[in-house]
């Protein structure tokens, strides 16, 4: 239905997002996830949210890089991801926390430390 | 004696009398002859003078004016000098006339056009550039109040395009644009971007069928001003119908709106500007000039599509038919290939190839992370040494989007992972690209040319994934988890950055 390699500029973003900036939910970040649910009907979708179920189901996906594949830009996306969140389409889950790594900072204080003590 | 002499006399006097009485009658015929043909001469004169009269007051003129109205030039004002050499003179005149004033209205209408066209053109071309920093900024920019503003300036930005490139094209240019051959729905929404009420337009019906790659921007700016005719003639509140049909040989776009209609007049006069056959006078278009009909029957005309407008629509204004003939559409399969079109849509259904070429998301998490001044400076650094710098260079903070460099040292979680995250190449920006998973499918693309690195110039650009069953998603899931774990546990013992990267399945 919608060519893998589109024409760039043709459809512009606010056909796209039929002329809304803001997407419907803040909980999206360039590294949250995508998930499709694949029980969901397609028909009634714009191609471009169809593709992003497309892009989905094959497991899960960065809002970042469902903007590259889209080649939309990610604000844009944002507001069509927050669309199929609210009609049940997909689901995001946030990114592995990157609390639970160590910090690079407090290693290279310690590092610091340590070379100043020795 | 006497008697026979006076008898002579009265005799001679009266044929004298006889003589002169008949001479008399004679003349007075001769002469009202002579009256009578002065005055036929008389009248004859005066009907030339008043033909020529005519000629300078009426006909001469007329002929100016049919330039703009064309209609029967008015003939002769007295059909009595029909035929003679007078009126052949005068019709001489006339067509002399009429030779110099269209030599005149050519040299001028040519000269319009050229004008026209070349600031047309210059205009055309500001637009394109406005609308490529306008896409620019969309990518740039994350913030919603940004994109908001920047929607609305591209779409005035597309109209006012649409607007240059309709004169432009009215004067005898190309369309312009050389666009990839696209989806008819996509067709139809780019039509969609470029009118004022685009929000009113009501897409339906998506039909599987694409528009060859030199037709594409014509149809879209015909479609454009059937669709900104439509949206102008209806109340604000009503929507304008869009369906797209398939037909025996070719495919229909259907312009439906509820507006006033056309009178009997109207549909004359638009038939006759859709058929494209006469030539159009740029400089009689009307004031404010109305352009659209004569536009798309320009068009219609040089690219072999047809356009018709003189059927009611249903829901009371006018239904507007484009019809594109088989030799103007294809199909697009995934790879935006046209022509390939062997696949059904069944099959083609779970296999996508994901473009392979400008994968900006990477170059975006770059730029959006410049907090981290290390990443910043990334893209500026040679190409093949990237992934080396860029693994030591970015701290852990870094977004876990950024994609796996190629020949990190992290050997933990890729053989966990298999061939599920593998580095092909790099960005414009010098960022590595990963492929999610390797397939056997589609052939490197020929345009395949951002800069790929050493790795994944070896690799074979395989750009296909499939659907997933359950059970293979659970097996990734499990590699993932124990990819992550032995990273982790790697991680600790070495150095600390070698865990940045989304490693997802």
């Amino acid at each position: 239905m919608s060519p893998g390699r589109r024409e760039r500029g043709l459809v512009r973003p606010y056909v796209v997002t039929d002329g809304r900036a803001y997407p419907t939910r803040n909980t999206f970040d360039l590294v949250t996830l995508v998930m499709a649910h694949p029980d969901r009907p397609l028909p009634g979708l714009s191609p471009e949210k169809r593709r992003v179920m497309e892009l989905c189901l094959g497991g899960a996906l960065s809002v970042a890089e469902v903007a590259g594949y889209l080649e939309l830009p990610v604000s844009v996306t944002k507001v069509l991801l927050g669309d199929l969140v609210d009609s049940g389409h997909i689901s995001t889950r946030a990114p592995i926390p990157p609390a639970e790594l160590p910090e690079v900072q407090l290693l290279q204080e310690v590092l610091d430390g340590l070379r100043a003590r020795l | 004696m006497t008697d026979h002499i006076s008898e002579a006399v009265s005799w001679c006097l009266a044929v004298a009398l006889l003589v002169v009485l008949v001479l008399l009658i004679r003349q007075r015929q001769i002469t009202a002859g002579v009256r009578r043909r002065n005055a036929t001469l008389e009248d004859s004169l005066r009907s030339r003078d008043e033909e020529v009269q005519h000629l300078v007051d009426v006909r001469l003129p007329s002929i100016a004016d049919a330039l703009s109205q064309p209609g029967p030039l008015p003939g002769l004002r007295d059909e009595k000098l029909a035929g003679t050499a007078f009126a052949q003179s005068l019709h001489a005149v006339m067509e002399q006339f009429t030779r110099a004033v269209d030599r005149a209205q050519a040299r001028a209408d040519a000269s319009a056009k050229a004008a026209l066209k070349a600031s047309m053109r210059a205009v055309q071309g500001l637009a394109n550039e406005q609308q490529v920093s306008i896409s620019e900024m969309q990518e740039r920019h994350d913030n919603p109040d940004v994109l908001r503003d920047l929607l609305e300036i591209d779409h005035a930005n597309a109209q006012f395009g649409r607007r240059a490139q309709a004169i432009a094209v009215l004067c005898g240019s190309w369309p312009g644009r050389q666009r990839l051959a696209s989806s008819l729905t996509d067709v139809v929404r780019g039509s969609k971007s470029r009118i004022r009420d685009y929000q009113r337009v009501q897409v339906h019906s998506l039909i599987d069928v694409a528009v060859v790659s030199r037709a594409v921007e014509p149809v879209v700016l015909a479609v454009a001003e059937l669709l900104d005719n439509a949206a102008r003639h209806s109340q604000p509140n009503t929507s304008v119908e869009v369906s797209l049909q398939p037909v025996h040989n070719g495919a229909c776009i259907v312009v439906d709106d509820a507006g006033v209609g056309m009178d009997g007049l109207e549909v004359q006069r638009a038939a006759a500007l859709l058929s494209g056959q006469r030539a159009v006078d740029v400089s009689r278009l009307g004031d404010p000039p109305q352009f659209g009909f004569a536009v798309v029957g320009l068009l219609a005309a040089r690219y072999g599509f047809s356009v018709s407008v003189d059927t009611r629509s249903p829901y009371g204004g006018v239904r507007a038919v484009l019809f594109l003939p088989t030799e103007l559409l294809t199909h697009v399969d995934s790879d935006g290939r046209p022509g390939t079109a062997a696949q059904d849509p069944e099959d083609a259904e779970p296999l996508h190839t994901l473009p392979s070429r400008r994968m900006r998301a990477p170059r975006r998490a770059a730029q959006q992370t410049q907090a981290a001044p290390q990443q910043a400076r990334i893209p500026h650094q040679a190409q093949p040494q990237v992934p080396h710098q860029a693994h030591a260079q970015v701290p852990h903070q870094a977004r876990p989007s950024a994609p796996e460099p190629a020949p990190a040292p992290t050997p933990q979680p890729s053989s966990a992972d298999g061939e599920a995250t593998q580095v092909y190449g790099t960005t414009v920006g010098g960022l590595p690209k990963r492929r999610r998973r390797e397939a056997a499918a589609a052939p490197p693309s020929a345009d395949w040319t951002a800069g790929a690195g050493a790795a994944g110039a070896a690799e074979p650009d395989t750009g296909a994934y499939r659907a997933r069953s359950a059970e293979e998603t659970a097996s990734r899931m499990g590699a993932f988890a124990r990819g992550t774990r032995s990273g982790r546990s790697a991680t600790q013992d070495s150095a600390p950055h070698h865990d940045e990267g989304n490693r997802q399945a």
